[in-house]
């Protein structure tokens, strides 16, 4: 039999439970064949298991060990890992809850699924310098509106179910998880110092970040507030997250805006 | 062909033990580091590499070039590696006499090869290719494997020394996957550790294992047992001066306990250089 033929019967055997492999496959002195390719079948379902357990450790407590199981056998049989790095293998897990029953059913689960794989893909993201509050001081009062921001490659924003950051943290720290929310809520991940992070947002903090990051200027952001706020205090609240931002670590350069 | 200088006796650099490395500076003569969990855009594993990297020699060692697969070569995998490599520096870089998956799936696990003359065809190929792109030798290490395919040929050692010879790579000797691998398909090890060509071996591994009665498994998760720290006194005298290093990736000890099979290691070597050379004189 050709190496390629070989091959294929041989990961049919581990992934799809496959026996036509088993012709190929001699016994030992000491035990038959099956039991030895089911050392490779079984390793791959462990090994699979193990690195969702260690990304998903509060979607494993929200869930319970036996209803986290059952997601992680129902994944690793419909999605196979097609990256060389570990790592992101359960990159497609939120999707898969998303698309599949019961879990489709469960928005606070699928959530803290987002929410987890958010941290992780922070921690990895690359690496760019943090600026400074001090880098404003650089800029001329009448620059300021045309002031741009350009974010850490780590900073994402999610709009979770109403809750999750409290579910999260809660579990995270083995207490007991307060009940989801109605409506959604605005939370930033980043990373500062190798460490990921996340922070609840305002709506209107939201928005900021969310015009920032397509490059809008300082001035024109304030704008946007002013009209959905309709407030005099806009452009305070606006350096108030400017001012939080800094002192995140979310910017890595500022430009002034042509 | 001059083999890189022996590095002494290192660890594999896991997230566990980094603060430690980093406040104790251990007697560690080197460490070995699983390249992709490097291979990553950014963050804290690349800077503590790089912090780490600054005191301590490193070797980089992968599981996922999948060497001995029919699927193309990943090309975007391998130039990934060579950033790394660019930016760390290794003293060299290893992988596996395995293959990781076929049609675009990644199984995650070091499959065994058919021992035939097209598998070494192949093999030998894909090596020099390889090598070719990354403009340096590999080392290749022989894994435990569970299985003995009909299809097989040739010894697993017969097909490790032609792949070395004709690719023109080094080998790493992993002693416990031999001792593994001897136990699963009754070989006897040293008709195994005899063929391997010592002009090309430029490391060995030591770790521990998993008894399943009727089989052994390549876990990495057990200290090293008696039958390994055995099989590596009768290695040392063939190799000489070599670096050595012990990999441990699950049920983590303290690190003290590393720092005392490590030593052990150290002694081991001694006493077999010492008792082959009074055997010659």
């Amino acid at each position: 039999m050709k190496l390629a033929e070989l091959q294929t019967r041989f990961q049919a055997g581990i992934v799809k439970g496959d026996t036509t492999i088993l012709a190929s496959i001699a016994d030992s002195r000491k035990t038959d064949r099956a039991t030895l390719f089911a050392v490779y079948h079984d390793a791959y379902r462990l090994r699979l298991a193990e690195f969702l357990s260690t990304d998903f450790p509060v979607l494993r407590v929200h869930l319970g060990e036996e209803a986290f199981e059952r997601l992680v056998g129902g994944y690793i049989e419909s999605a196979p890992s097609r990256q060389p790095n570990a790592r992101w293998y359960g990159t497609r897990l939120p999707d898969f809850m998303q698309k599949t029953a019961p879990w489709r059913r469960n928005r606070g689960a699928i959530d803290l699924a987002r929410f987890e794989r958010a941290l992780l893909d922070a921690f990895d993201a690359p690496d760019a310098p943090i600026s400074t509050i001090d880098a404003l001081r650089d800029i001329g009062a009448e620059d300021w509106p045309r002031l741009a921001f350009e974010f850490h490659p780590s900073v994402r924003l999610l709009d979770l179910a109403g809750g999750t950051a409290r579910i999260y943290a809660a579990l995270a720290a083995e207490e007991e998880a307060p009940a989801i929310q109605q409506g959604e809520e605005a939370i930033v991940f980043w990373r500062n110092d190798g460490q990921s992070f996340y922070r609840l947002l305002a709506e209107d903090e939201r928005l900021a970040v969310i015009e920032a990051q397509q490059g809008r200027n300082f001035g024109d952001i304030c704008a946007l507030l002013a009209f959905q706020r309709n407030d005099a205090g806009v452009t305070q609240r606006a350096a108030g997250f400017l001012s939080q931002w800094f002192a995140d670590g979310l910017v890595t350069r500022l430009a002034i805006s042509d | 062909m001059e083999k890189p200088s022996p590095l002494g006796f290192g660890l594999g650099l896991r997230p566990v033990y980094y603060q430690e490395i980093l406040e104790k500076s251990p007697r560690v003569d080197w460490f070995e580091v699983i390249s992709e969990n490097f291979m990553v855009p950014g963050g804290r594993p690349l800077a503590m590499l790089e912090r780490i990297r600054g005191t301590y020699p490193i070797v980089m060692h992968g599981v996922s070039m999948s060497i001995a697969s029919t699927a193309p070569l990943d090309f975007d995998y391998l130039k990934a590696l060579k950033s790394l490599a660019s930016r760390i520096q290794p003293e060299w870089i290893s992988d596996h006499l395995c293959w990781t998956g076929v049609h675009g799936v990644n199984l995650h696990d070091l499959l065994p090869v058919p021992y035939t003359s097209e598998a070494l065809d192949h093999v030998v190929d894909r090596i020099r290719r390889v090598q070719d792109f990354l403009g340096r030798r590999l080392a290749i290490e022989n894994v435990s494997s569970y299985v003995t395919f009909a299809e097989s040929q040739m010894d697993e050692w017969t097909f490790i020394r032609e792949m070395a010879e004709r690719a023109d790579c080094w080998l790493l000797l992993d002693v416990n996957n031999v001792f593994v691998s001897s136990f699963n398909h009754s070989f006897d090890q040293a008709n195994f550790i005899d063929a391997i060509p010592d002009d090309r071996v430029v490391q060995l591994h030591l770790a521990g294992h998993t008894e399943a009665v009727t089989h052994k498994i390549d876990t990495h998760d057990q200290p090293i047992c008696e039958e390994v720290w055995l099989l590596y006194h009768d290695v040392c005298p063939r190799f000489g001066l070599i670096s050595t290093m012990i990999e441990r990736d699950d049920n983590f000890p303290p690190f003290d306990e590393l720092m005392a099979e490590l030593d052990r290691a150290r002694a081991i070597a001694a006493c077999a250089r010492t008792q082959a050379q009074e055997a010659v004189t």
